[in-house]
């Protein structure tokens, strides 16, 4: 059994190999995460944050390299057979739920991850019971609309509920993948409180990209810098509390070797 | 001409028009599946309408009785289901094409059911069919035992659909047509899942085409042609008309299905007023295209000039 | 509101579905001996009865539509004033004919004329009652699901067929072209009739020793493809009376002639598109006869069930001059040249 949570070995993928659209994403990325750990990566524009998450989920497949989950070795398998492993909100609220059914509905299909799906009854009474008083906790109203069609929802509101989703099963790893980037300051911080609270609730090991050096400071025990394919920066506790997002941009420019001209990133903060 | 018009023979048409509306109701409910549920246009069933019905003809005549023969036909829809579901998942040709493969070659397949001919008739004077246009204007307890019969076919139909599709695996169709990458991160197995409603709708549609066969008293092999259209027609018409009706939340789904299946009896009751009207038939194409065409438009021009100085909301 | 348009929509259900069942109960007298709800307008100044007849055929082409004529005629000459006819095209779709059917059921015509095959198992299927007179079809027991064959359907149903005596058609081909190697024969494999004719012309080819090869079409779009086929193998080309060809006549000229290979045809429309000669019946008088038949029954009350299957009364062999001209066929004196309208 791994003393690991999340071991990503030597990962490489390579998009369009050949090709005059050639873009090298992965080039050797090694993480290692303990039970527990709330990493935040960040990175300029391609640097690779997004596409290790879509590695570890399984949106493809990587070139070279391991994955390893909890101490299974998912690397060839497919999204869908990982996918109890791991809970996913992603950037597009759109794509987290399905916009025709309802919350009950989406949260039923989220609680039955990594279950055989049969012709027992979709919803249950006593689960119904359930979402309400989780959705409860979140404060937002929604577990009063529990048959409302989640197309119908705002953004900030989709996004929560995508949460919920991710974390209903406790699962070994959350991903979280820019996921306030589409929303309004307001909401986004919401969001990122509502994130924490799930995160520290249940114990869960996660990963959440963001644009933000300001919010990737303020949350999580760990945070990772990537660049260009690699890891370039990768700090945890004390260390992490104290930087500052000049001290970020300071050290992307020694380990990188070059001026961190983002605009993105300069505006996030 | 028009004064030669008699309102009381258009009334006595219109239980044909009502039967075949329900049979190919039937059929529209398939579509239904994999056109709203699964956002997939399969034209797989212009292939399986006369596999079904080619298979439960074959089969009556054989002596099989016509209930275990409608049971086949809906295990041969099954199969013609499955086929295009492999070509799309396992070997990854888009669905509509994967769809018009197969119907292609269903052609030939139903042509070698049909014992290689194109037609197999089958009297109602020899068996007792399920289904037949004899019943619908008989007088006698025919007629009252073939509609309450069809009613309550439909009737429950939409019942097993309407458990079904809130079972596990039910929402896991709904969830997979409506967010394909959602339902994959749930741990879904979408290509499985396509698979099986196709089979699924299909296999209704081989069942609707195993009436309809008896009903005209043979299983020809061009019989399913356009059965895409009608099918279309039917939940386009139904969703249109009844649409906001089925809003509710309470048995929503099944109110749906019967809206589909009012659609395909509305549809077949215009083409009954067509004939009335003793309007040039070879019109009828141009006709039905242009009603489905405005029923297509109407949420569309509702939307654009319905509601007016409807504030947005910020 | 809403509550309102739900109690409206569940109402209009109910009584759609209950005025499918009620529908036709108050109407529905005793027999079809029907002047009954169906008549419509005119009025007979002698009170002579007057006969509905609805006609449903098939698809618009020049034999069939050469049978309808026929039959009209006859009807019109014995029956005057005192018949109606109602004309309904199926488009060549299945379903319109069982809807067709249908409506001539529940408006109790006096009399059904199907059309073609497809129209006759609709009205068969429709009733028992009103009695059905086929024509321009070949074989009533296969259309019809009759096994041990009679000669008559031993129900509401009779009519005349368009079979044309195969063997003297094979001997015509044989005798203008006794140098034959091999044959083609073209049909739509969706014709149950035309499947039939090769079948029974092979087998006359077979016994005079000519080998033959069948091409076979599923639809329209695929008779260029036969054709061309066809005529690269074989050095004459046989077509029966099949309705799917018989609509793409001058594709198929086009291809023939170019290639310099005669077509014989199954009947006189072909002929006029593609062919070189036929041995024809004429729609025409099979309408006819079949609208003797019907007089027959509804005025002299003849039983129809026990009226057996006519058959063409005369064949006559005929000839396509300008096609003939151009492939350098010389006809002998006994073919009649068929005359091309302009």
């Amino acid at each position: 059994m791994s003393e690991y949570m999340l071991e990503i070995q030597n990962v490489h993928k390579v998009f369009n190999a050949g090709t005059i659209n050639e873009k090298i994403a992965l080039d050797g990325v090694d993480i290692r995460l303990n039970k527990g750990d709330f990493v935040t990566i960040i990175g300029g524009n391609g640097a690779g944050k997004s596409t290790t998450l879509n590695a570890i989920a399984g949106v493809w497949q990587i070139d070279h390299g391991k994955i390893i989950i909890n101490g299974t070795d998912v690397t060839k398998l497919s999204e869908h057979k990982r996918a109890p492993y791991l809970g996913r909100v992603f950037q597009d609220p759109m794509t987290g739920t399905a916009a025709t059914m309802s919350i009950d509905e989406n949260l039923a299909i989220a609680a039955r991850r990594g279950r055989h799906r049969g012709l027992r009854w979709g919803v249950t009474k006593a689960e119904r019971a359930k979402y309400r008083e989780k959705l409860a906790q979140f404060g937002l109203g929604l577990e009063d609309r529990l048959t409302t069609k989640v197309g119908l929802l705002s953004g900030g509101q989709r996004q929560a509920i995508t949460l919920l989703m991710a974390s209903l099963m406790k699962p070994d790893l959350l991903l979280l993948d820019e996921h306030t980037a589409a929303l309004d300051p307001k909401t986004a911080a919401k969001v990122l409180e509502l994130s924490d609270k799930v995160i520290a609730d249940n114990d869960l090991t996660a990963m959440m990209v963001t644009h933000n050096m300001k919010d990737a400071i303020a949350h999580g025990n760990r945070l990772i810098m990537m660049h260009e394919g690699r890891v370039i920066y990768d700090v945890t506790g004390e260390e992490k509390k104290n930087l500052h997002v000049s001290d970020l941009l300071r050290k992307f420019e020694e380990a990188s070797g070059g001026e961190f001209a983002n605009d993105r990133m300069m505006l996030a903060n | 001409m028009l004064l030669s018009l008699n309102l009381n023979s258009l009334l006595n048409a219109m239980p044909g028009s009502i039967a075949q509306g329900l049979i190919w109701g039937i059929m529209a409910f398939g579509v239904f599946v994999t056109f709203r549920l699964l956002d997939f246009a399969d034209l797989t069933v212009d292939g399986s309408m006369v596999t079904g019905g080619a298979t439960a003809v074959m089969l009556i005549k054989a002596g099989v009785s016509p209930w275990i023969a409608l049971l086949a036909a809906f295990a041969a829809g099954m199969a013609a289901g499955f086929v295009t579901g492999i070509l799309h998942t396992a070997f990854g040709i888009p669905g509509i094409l994967a769809s018009i493969l197969t119907q292609l070659s269903l052609y030939s397949i139903n042509y070698n059911i049909l014992g290689k001919a194109a037609n197999q008739a089958i009297s109602v004077n020899n068996y007792k069919l399920l289904a037949s246009l004899r019943y619908v204007n008989s007088s006698g307890s025919d007629r009252i035992i073939f509609f309450a019969g069809l009613t309550a076919g439909i009737v429950i139909l939409i019942a097993v659909l309407y458990w079904f599709f809130g079972t596990e695996i039910g929402q896991a169709i709904r969830a997979t047509g409506c967010n394909e990458s959602m339902a994959r991160a749930q741990g879904i197995n979408t290509n499985f899942i396509k698979v099986l409603a196709l089979m699924i709708s299909n296999g209704l549609v081989g069942m609707s085409g195993a009436l309809y066969a008896q009903c005209q008293g043979a299983a020809d092999v061009n019989m399913g042609r356009g059965a895409i259209v009608i099918g279309l027609a039917a939940v386009i018409i139904g969703e249109v008309l009844f649409g906001k009706l089925c809003e509710k939340r309470k048995l929503m789904f099944a109110w749906t299905l019967l809206s589909v299946a009012f659609g395909a009896v509305l549809y077949y009751i215009v083409y009954a007023v067509v004939i009335w009207l003793r309007m040039p038939s070879e019109n009828m194409k141009l006709f039905s295209a242009a009603i489905v065409a405005l029923f297509l438009s109407i949420p569309y021009l509702k939307g654009k000039y319905g509601k007016k100085g409807v504030k947005r909301n910020v | 509101m809403k509550k309102m348009r739900k109690k409206l929509f569940a109402l209009a259900m109910a009584s759609v579905m209950g005025m499918s069942v009620l529908a036709g109960c108050g109407s529905d007298g005793g027999s079809s001996s029907g002047n009954g709800s169906s008549t419509s307008g005119g009025d007979s100044a002698s009170g002579d009865k007057k006969y509905v007849i609805g006609i449903c055929q098939l698809v618009e082409h020049e034999a069939l539509d050469q049978a309808t004529k026929g039959f009209e005629d006859a009807l019109k000459e014995l029956l005057g004033e005192n018949v109606e006819f109602v004309f309904q095209n199926a488009q060549n779709e299945q379903t319109n004919a069982g809807t067709i059917c249908n409506a001539f059921v529940a408006d109790k015509v006096d009399l059904i004329l199907a059309n073609a095959t497809s129209p006759l198992q609709a009205a068969a299927s429709a009733t028992a009652d009103i009695p059905i007179l086929g024509t321009s079809i070949t074989d009533y027991a296969e259309a019809l699901d009759i096994a041990d064959w009679t000669g008559a359907t031993g129900v509401n149903i009779s009519g005349t067929s368009d079979l044309a005596p195969l063997d003297e058609q094979e001997k015509m081909l044989l005798e203008l072209f006794p140098d034959v190697q091999t044959v083609g024969i073209l049909y739509c494999s969706a014709e149950p009739n035309s499947a039939y004719q090769a079948e029974k012309f092979a087998e006359y080819l077979t016994a005079d020793g000519i080998a033959y090869k069948e091409y076979t079409a599923a639809d329209s779009n695929e008779i260029q493809t036969i054709a061309s086929a066809a005529v690269q193998e074989c050095d004459v080309i046989y077509i029966p009376t099949d309705n799917t060809l018989a609509a793409y006549t001058e594709a198929i000229n086009n291809i023939c002639l170019a290639a310099k290979v005669p077509v014989i045809a199954g009947e006189e429309g072909i002929c006029k598109g593609c062919g070189v000669a036929t041995l024809s019946i004429s729609y025409y008088d099979i309408g006819y006869a079949t609208g003797k038949m019907a007089y027959e029954v509804l005025v002299n009350g003849a039983d129809i069930s026990t009226m057996e299957i006519q058959y063409a009364p005369n064949v006559t062999k005929k000839y396509n001059a300008a096609i003939c001209e151009e492939l350098g066929v010389t006809i002998p004196d006994d073919y009649v040249a068929i005359v091309v309208e302009e």
